[in-house]
């Protein structure tokens, strides 16, 4: 009888393919290859027929009326002809590059508020979670479209009942118009605002807070000996020590916006797969995710230089 | 007995204490006291914490009360306009608290979403796809944390992939896997025929049962750190007992990574209930919460006006709709006031601080 000659390593590392054999054969049928596929199609014309999808290469049609095979035609014609897509990826950026310090910012204070001791705290936590919970389903779309329809107009007539009052007449009477709507038009954005930034902050918030709590107390204690202020506490302890979780909350904000199915790109790739246009649709969201890849190398590029690790 | 003499000493305890509490004049006294002894530096420094402590909580509470107010307004207008007739939208004179208090809209949309059967259904599809899921997902991410083998650095790399990728993107694949199923890709040249799996349940559980159900990536990653966390001795232990890698994983690892376990369960069931984006592409015709939320406006003008083109403004059936919200959104509520604790211990400790 032969015997299998096998190292101890080598067994181990058999019982790891077994491990993970289950999902492996799920991420080829569900995961890597549709992404191949999907990545295949993006260079070519796709339209689905009656039981299978014709895939053809793409011809670009030439000034002069002759036809030249060009694969990158969708990615072409995605960021030169489409009339939305390249507006809304910008806007998309944009959105990210203002929403982003604010997320962070307003989560860690969150977390370090939350962090003291005060009673109730339990529930304040309960409640900076919950929309976790809720966030994530068709309710949330339900109650922000009505807070619109309903909120904002008990918000209008709040602010017909307020539009006559003594400061308004004042500045009238100095010579300055329309502070009144003005102001309540910013009241009002700065508020929605407001709602929709911590409605998106409760994954962001728990991760600073449990940081927060992996301060070791050595560094408290002796930052308290050395009579720190609360200020210089903040920039000289706690800073350095949450660091990697920053990096870490900023790449999942980037990711939680950029899959979210009610950003306009996504929207805007949306009806184009619905138009049946396969491949172009393909291209768009492998020029979108390129583009995400690339911004979060460039962060990550240049947080990983700030990060401090306690080692 | 002892109980009894052991309150009646701490009572005993407290009122000494309390004698030697000071009154607020005395106390500021001792603390002028204590100030000339010291370098006018450190008076500064203890003026202003002695301030601080007294001003900041009064600042925290507002801004936490007011944070909390702000998450919770939809929650408040909810419940508010769940309970009150439609008529009452239009009555400028309400804000909060309806005039007429009604249950009529809960029934209403309860007939509307057939919330029974839509209940039990989505609870079975849940509930099911749930287990099967952080079951597999558990098995991945324990060979993953524990095992040495070639390529785990480009497999992994693969599941980080999978929490990155949207799935819009591999959308169409997906639907043409299900469309024209071909079991072990050999189905078709054997019988010349595809099997159709769209709208059948097997959307569902099939990527559960491989681990690549919803957001799969997430759960095998916080599996690997939670298991990565734990002792390496004692599946030493488990080993010199002989017992085999898979009865250790089992009988071993399994109760000691019990709460993370829990976590990922809930966030799975939250993540299924809420979920419509995947259920809308394959499995259109299970009439699930979210599904049935998602077509609500329609049944409603249905129902109420008798007609689905009915041009009804959005005010006029924002009742209806926020009472669909509520009811839909209850089971989950009380599972979260419940186990609150895991949800948010979950994954605070599931090791992403180990990254």
């Amino acid at each position: 009888m032969k015997r299998l000659h096998m190292s101890y390593e080598k067994k181990k590392g058999l019982y790891g393919y077994g491990f993970i054999a289950l999902w492996f054969v799920g991420a080829l049928m569900f995961f890597i290859v549709p992404l191949l596929q999907s990545f295949y199609y993006s260079f070519h014309t796709v339209t689905p027929e009656t039981g299978y999808l014709d895939i053809k290469p793409l011809m670009e049609t030439l000034s002069d009326g002759t036809q030249k095979s060009n694969i990158f035609l969708n990615y072409k014609d995605a960021f030169m002809k489409d009339p939305s897509f390249r507006k809304y990826l910008v806007e998309a950026l944009k959105d990210m590059a203002l929403n982003l310090p604010v997320i962070v910012v307003f989560s860690l204070f969150v977390a370090i508020v939350i962090n003291q001791k005060f009673r109730g705290r339990t529930f304040a936590r309960a409640v900076f979670f919950l929309p976790v919970i809720v966030a994530t389903g068709p309710v949330y779309a339900i109650i922000t479209g009505d807070l619109q329809t309903g909120g904002n107009s008990e918000a209008a007539q709040f602010s017909t009942m307020f539009e006559a009052d003594m400061v308004d007449q004042l500045l009238e009477f100095i010579g300055i118009y329309g502070f009144g709507t003005k102001f309540t038009e910013l009241l009002t954005e700065i508020t929605s605002d407001i709602l929709n930034l911590v409605w998106k902050c409760g994954i962001q918030i728990i991760i600073f807070l449990s940081a927060l709590q992996g301060i070791p107390t050595s560094a408290k204690e002796a930052a308290a000996i050395e009579g720190a202020t609360a200020w210089e506490f903040f920039w000289k302890i706690t800073l350095p020590y949450i660091s990697p979780m920053i990096l870490v909350n900023i790449v999942y904000t980037v990711i939680d916006a950029f899959t979210d199915p009610t950003n306009q790109v996504m929207e805007r790739l949306l009806s184009v797969q619905s138009e049946w246009k396969y491949g172009y649709s393909a291209a768009m969201a492998w020029s979108y995710f390129g583009i995400i890849l690339l911004a979060l190398g460039i962060i990550f590029a240049i947080m990983n230089k700030l990060v401090w690790y306690d080692d | 007995m002892s109980a009894l003499t052991k309150r009646k000493a701490k009572k005993e305890a407290e009122a000494t204490l309390s004698e030697v509490k000071l009154t607020r004049r005395e106390k500021r006294e001792r603390f002028k006291k204590r100030l000339e002894c010291l370098t006018p530096e450190e008076q500064r420094y203890l003026k202003r914490k002695q301030f601080m402590e007294a001003v900041w909580p009064i600042f925290r509470g507002l801004i936490v009360f007011g944070l909390c107010f702000i998450i919770l307004y939809p929650l408040i207008f909810m419940i508010s306009t769940a309970f009150r007739p439609s008529s009452d939208m239009n009555d400028p004179t309400i804000m909060w608290i309806p005039k007429h208090l009604t249950l009529s809209n809960l029934k209403q949309v309860i007939k509307a979403m057939n919330f029974g059967k839509t209940l039990s259904n989505t609870l079975v599809l849940n509930i099911g796809c749930s287990l099967v899921q952080v079951a597999t997902c558990a098995i991945t991410g324990y060979g993953f944390a524990r095992y040495q083998f070639k390529g785990k650095k480009i497999l992994f790399f693969v599941v980080i992939m999978m929490i990155l990728v949207p799935p819009q993107i591999i959308l169409i694949p997906q639907y043409m896997f299900f469309r024209y199923f071909n079991p072990f890709w050999v189905y078709n040249a054997i019988t010349g025929k595809y099997i159709n799996l769209i709208n059948t349940a097997v959307t569902m559980y099939l990527p559960a049962l491989t681990a690549n159900g919803l957001r799969a990536g997430l759960f095998i990653f916080l599996f690997r750190q939670s298991f990565r966390g734990l002792p390496k001795e004692l599946e030493d232990a488990a080993a010199l007992d002989g017992c085999s890698p898979f009865t250790t994983f089992v009988r071993v690892m399994v109760p000691n990574a019990g709460s993370t376990f829990l976590t990922v369960f809930l966030f799975s069931v939250v993540w299924y209930w809420n979920d419509y984006y995947v259920s809308t592409s394959f499995f259109t015709e299970n009439e699930t919460i979210a599904l049935t939320l998602k077509n609500l406006s329609t049944n409603i003008k249905v129902l109420i006006f008798g007609d689905a083109n009915a041009q009804v403004n959005t005010r006029e059936i924002i009742v209806w709709m926020e009472a669909a919200c509520l009811i839909s959104i209850t089971p989950i509520l009380i599972l979260y006031v419940c186990l609150q604790k895991y949800f948010t211990e979950g994954i605070a400790r599931s090791g992403l601080t180990g990254m």
